[in-house]
């Protein structure tokens, strides 16, 4: 049991920001993305647990689950997926004052910027950009083909460049 | 704003990140066991070292205490053997004898309540062990002295008693050279008493002992031998 352990606990480790990033960019609330996060990775390790040799692509995976749980937390509100501009990223508090200000704008205009772009597109430039998955991981988690991946890449910048404009 | 400064402002978004104390106490709540894992297990091994001596003494004298019923054939009578051979090493060269006949008393001992018992194929095993004692007990007569004497007739006593006694329960001889053993212990006593100043009633009892053994009646002269020593 605690090889298993072990195991996720890297797992954990490595994804932990990514899929906390994922959901904080979808839902915009640090309370919620930490709960929903950590709604993830205990399903995770539920399945790592009973079904380790079955799961192919964990990154995929985690992803998959953490999609999932930000569509359930919004059919109980009720709400549609929208990105409030007032709310603030999490940053680093070793970051100086300047640092933060800037940030904090230029972060402010992306997000703004993504708010506005459907659900798809968002999350394909979340996972090509920020969290630097290739093509085919992409297609994994999708279950789509790596061209069908990349057009819609192109796409999603096109689009975000649209709304920025 | 071209594509590249698009893309240069996306990746600031990277800088939202969880914050490090939430991403620990999750992390402990999802897996409650890694942190012990990690720690309790390097202080349990070194518990489980510290220990290890203590314990292993404890199991060893369990292990003892458990053997010290057993009897030939059982499972945990080498541990026994073991304490026994260790009785006969650490003994005086003069002892070893009487060291021998004491054991070869507990094999009949272990004789009867085998037999009371009815475990069958523990029987040729301790009968086997007895004649190994008995045969011990014969090769250091030799270099037995005259302070292990009393020692050694007083075991010889009891030994053709408790001999006697199983035979007639199992209905067969157990053999083993007893009867030798009893021939060269009384030569030795004869021997050894007539170096003795004997009283009149103490000389008579070694003639008819002398008689005895003459005759081939070992055990008869021995009882009247050991009588003597004991005056």
């Amino acid at each position: 049991m605690s090889q298993l352990q072990k195991q996720f606990g890297e797992i954990y480790d490595k994804y932990i920001e990514k899929i906390y990033r994922f959901v904080f960019l979808k839902v915009n609330s640090q309370e919620i993305a930490e709960d929903l996060t950590s709604e993830v990775f205990t399903r995770g390790w539920e399945s790592f647990k009973k079904n380790k040799c079955d799961i192919k692509n964990l990154q995929a995976f985690l992803y998959q689950i953490a999609r999932n749980l930000v569509v359930d937390h919004y059919r109980q509100k009720g709400q549609a997926q929208l990105v409030s501009t007032d709310a603030l990223p999490l940053i680093d508090s070793s970051m100086g004052l300047e640092e933060k200000s800037m940030l904090k704008s230029d972060v402010n205009n992306v997000k703004a910027a993504l708010a506005n772009l459907n659900d798809d597109y968002r999350e394909i430039i979340i996972w090509y950009y920020l969290d630097e998955l290739s093509a085919p991981e992409i297609a994994k988690i999708l279950g789509k083909s790596e061209e069908a991946v990349r057009v819609q890449i192109h796409r999603a910048i096109n689009a975000l460049r649209g709304v920025i404009k | 704003m071209t594509e590249k400064d698009l893309i240069k402002q996306l990746k600031e978004l990277k800088a939202i990140k969880p914050g490090k104390d939430w991403v620990l106490l999750t992390k402990r709540q999802i897996l409650p066991e890694e942190e012990i894992v990690g720690y309790s297990v390097s202080n349990i091994f070194h518990w489980k070292m510290a220990f290890a001596p203590v314990i292993s003494l404890v199991v060893v004298i369990g292990l003892f205490g458990f053997a010290s019923n057993t009897v030939p054939g059982d499972f945990l009578f080498p541990v026994k053997q073991v304490t026994e051979t260790m009785e006969i090493g650490l003994s005086l060269t003069g002892e070893k004898s009487e060291v021998h006949l004491r054991l070869a008393n507990k094999r009949l001992e272990e004789l009867n309540g085998i037999a009371e018992a009815n475990k069958v194929r523990s029987l040729s095993p301790t009968i086997k062990a007895f004649q190994d004692n008995i045969t011990g007990a014969l090769d250091g007569l030799s270099q037995m002295n005259s302070a292990t004497l009393k020692g050694l007739v007083a075991e010889t006593q009891k030994l053709e008693a408790n001999k006697q006694k199983v035979e007639s329960v199992l209905g067969v001889q157990i053999g083993g050279e007893t009867e030798k053993l009893e021939k060269q212990l009384a030569g030795y006593l004869i021997a050894d008493l007539e170096n003795r100043t004997l009283d009149e009633q103490g000389q008579q009892l070694l003639a008819e002992a002398k008689e005895s053994f003459e005759a081939g009646a070992y055990t008869l002269a021995l009882e009247k031998l050991w009588f003597l020593s004991n005056k």
